[in-house]
């Protein structure tokens, strides 16, 4: 008998690798959605009786997901798969009554694995077919993507390091223009108490510049967090900061170049400033480069007022290469 | 074997540049003993490699923060991740006295550091690579840098002739007293006097004289005001004054005593004596502004009131009289 399977995520590259991940012999019958909403949609429908759930989605995310399949009793099996790998994600999603937790990207044998576990293959076997062929890819999806599984990396890490929780968003993408960025950074903060950090990496033919921007209202609640007693003055702000740029920078990066199959060469990291406002940030900066591939991430502490963004600025030379090593990822 | 020849040899060149190279490499393991020690180690500390592979770091470099670099070790053996530190954020892991008689401008080596997680083979951490990097020369202009800057700041800030806040960055100090008092209710003054006929000044005497005149009602005034009040040259014999936490009442305290300090006090150019005074307009803060353009106007008027009230001379704001 055929298994109707859905993948629900918001991103046309998750689905595709997702869809290429399932085992080739399986006998189902596979949808898609791009949120929620959708997924709740088509599980009522009964073509989810397995769901393949992304956690960070618009509209309407996976933990509401979960607690409508359990407060409407739909008939479902979730398996979770999210680029966002923080202990408490797993924890909290396992109390909503998910299966099982797959860390993106995904891998062909652990998902193998599972299904064999819970017998959810069976004896089943149906052709070899290609479900995810005529899903198209975009380059900003994929690099969306891929930041999202850095994004999770990173999290992860500074959730462990802090003992919290941390509330990711959606990554955004964008190819601007170098005269755009003061406007894409004006909406990342508006204060005047803002510290920044900045670091190139290079590797590959892909290059480009980190920066973090760190909202000083943040420093009680870190400092707290990180047994800091005393003063908070500059010295220990900077020393904080650097500690959780030294996390974030490096995670993220380290993520990104895994994913691509390469490895960065990071330069020393930048100070540059504490204290400043946006406009500040990019004094000076007439630049050579005409157009960025920008990279928006924003990290937000529930329950505390820590809030940060990082900015990967990639220069507009590296955006063949790029396309490139993200096609190798799809196909 | 030849395979493991050419290896070898490799490996001694490897090695020849590793040491030779111009940034300070060391190996520590995951007690903090070394297991590397380069020559940019050696030379700049004066500690052979014999005498320091194999110890504890922290025992032959005693001035290296323990608690601090135990900590960002930690977190690079708990995370797997590279740690950065900045000169800014600590000038230095191990302190080398500058060794450059004529070149060398800082006092010791400011230092970037970078911290790795080395891989074993059998894919664990046991190793962590500390490289140092010599940014004394970076350092010292960015210094330098941003102690000129602060000195043009305050350059910018003054009116040459008088040493008073300029018109520009008084303007500025108003703007900021207004969005104070707005926010904490005080009561707050501004004071805007000039000198009586002081075209008749320049004209008997001279200009070199008038400017004379400007730098002595200078002089008077900071000897009249309290540290806290900002005062500055808003025009040629134009002076703006603010008075923080002051009411009206109060405020003409202090524009009597300065007026009547000019009054008496004259100005000697050139063997000539000269005898001069002014007015003074005076207007308090009012929640009805809607900005500080507003409380300059009222203290003008005031000021056009004593003009016109006979000179020499200060006049609250009290409303329009018509």
């Amino acid at each position: 008998m055929t298994l109707r399977v859905l993948i629900c995520d918001d991103s046309n590259m998750a689905r595709k690798q997702m869809a290429r991940a399932l085992p080739r012999d399986w006998d189902v019958e596979v949808s898609f959605a791009g949120n929620g909403a959708e997924a709740l949609e088509v599980v009522k429908a009964g073509k989810g009786e397995v769901l393949f759930l992304d956690l960070n989605m618009p509209v309407m995310d996976g933990y509401q997901v979960l607690e409508a399949v359990r407060a409407q009793d739909l008939s479902t099996l979730t398996i979770v798969v999210s680029g966002d790998i923080q202990p408490e994600a797993y924890e909290r999603v396992t109390q909503l009554g998910a299966l099982a937790f797959i860390k993106k990207p995904v891998a062909v044998t652990e998902i193998e694995t599972i299904l064999d576990r819970y017998g959810i293959r069976g004896d089943t076997r149906g052709d070899l077919r290609e479900i995810d062929a005529d899903i198209q890819v975009n380059f900003l999806d994929s690099c969306q993507e891929i930041a999202n599984v850095a994004m999770g990396r990173a999290g992860d890490l500074l959730a462990r390091v802090l003992g919290v929780f941390v509330q990711l968003s959606i990554p955004k993408v964008n190819l601007i223009a170098i005269s755009e960025l003061r406007m894409a950074l004006q909406q990342v903060g508006d204060g005047e108490d803002l510290s920044a950090v900045c670091q190139g990496f290079i590797g590959a033919g892909i290059a480009g510049e980190a920066l973090l921007i760190f909202d000083e209202a943040s420093f009680s609640d870190i400092a707290e967090l990180m047994n800091y007693s005393g003063d908070i003055d500059d010295a220990v702000q900077l020393e904080l900061f650097m500690d959780i740029a030294n996390i974030l920078l490096g995670a993220c990066l380290t993520g990104i170049a895994d994913q691509l199959d390469i490895s960065f060469s990071q330069g020393h990291p930048v100070v540059l400033g504490q204290h400043v406002n946006v406009s500040d940030l990019l004094k000076g900066n007439a630049g050579q480069w005409k157009n960025t591939l920008a990279i928006e991430i924003g990290y937000h502490i529930e329950g505390r007022k820590i809030k940060c963004d990082l900015l990967l600025l990639f220069t507009e030379d590296s955006v063949p290469d790029l396309e490139q090593r993200l096609s190798y990822i799809i196909d | 074997m030849s395979q493991n020849k050419f290896e070898f040899k490799e490996f001694h060149w490897l090695m020849d540049m590793l040491q030779t190279i111009d940034v300070g490499l060391i190996v520590i393991d995951r007690d903090f003993h070394v297991q590397v020690w380069n020559s940019f180690m050696q030379n700049h500390s004066g500690k052979p490699p014999h005498e320091v592979i194999g110890h504890d770091l922290f025992g032959q470099c005693t001035d290296i923060n323990e608690a601090w670099f135990r900590r960002k070790v930690e977190s690079v053996l708990l995370l797997k991740n590279r740690a950065f530190t900045t000169w800014e954020q600590r000038p230095y892991l191990i302190r080398f006295k500058n060794y450059r008689p004529i070149t060398g401008v800082a006092e010791f080596m400011y230092q970037n550091v970078t911290l790795i997680p080395l891989l074993s083979a059998d894919n664990s951490i046991n190793h962590i690579g500390v490289i140092i990097y010599d940014v004394t020369d970076i350092a010292t202009s960015k210094l330098q840098l941003q102690k000129v800057n602060s000195e043009l700041e305050t350059l910018s800030r003054t009116d040459r002739l008088t040493g008073l806040f300029n018109r520009g960055y008084w303007e500025e100090q108003l703007a900021s007293e207004f969005q104070r008092a707005k926010r904490t209710k005080q009561a707050s003054c501004m004071v805007m006097f000039d000198i009586d006929h002081f075209k008749k000044v320049n004209d008997t005497y001279g200009h070199p004289a008038g400017d004379e005149v400007i730098r002595a009602t200078a002089a008077t005034l900071n000897r009249c005001k309290r540290t806290t009040d900002v005062a500055g040259r808003y025009g040629g014999e134009e002076f703006g004054v603010i008075l923080i936490d002051t009411i009206d009442k109060n405020a003409t305290v202090f524009t009597e005593r300065l007026r009547k300090q000019i009054e008496q006090n004259s100005v000697v150019h050139e063997g000539r004596s000269i005898n001069y005074t002014i007015s003074l307009g005076i207007a308090q803060v009012d929640e009805t502004f809607s900005n500080y353009k507003q409380w300059i106007e009222r203290s003008d008027q005031a000021l056009y009131q004593a003009k016109e009230g006979g000179r020499n001379q200060s006049v609250v704001y009290t409303g329009d009289k018509d």
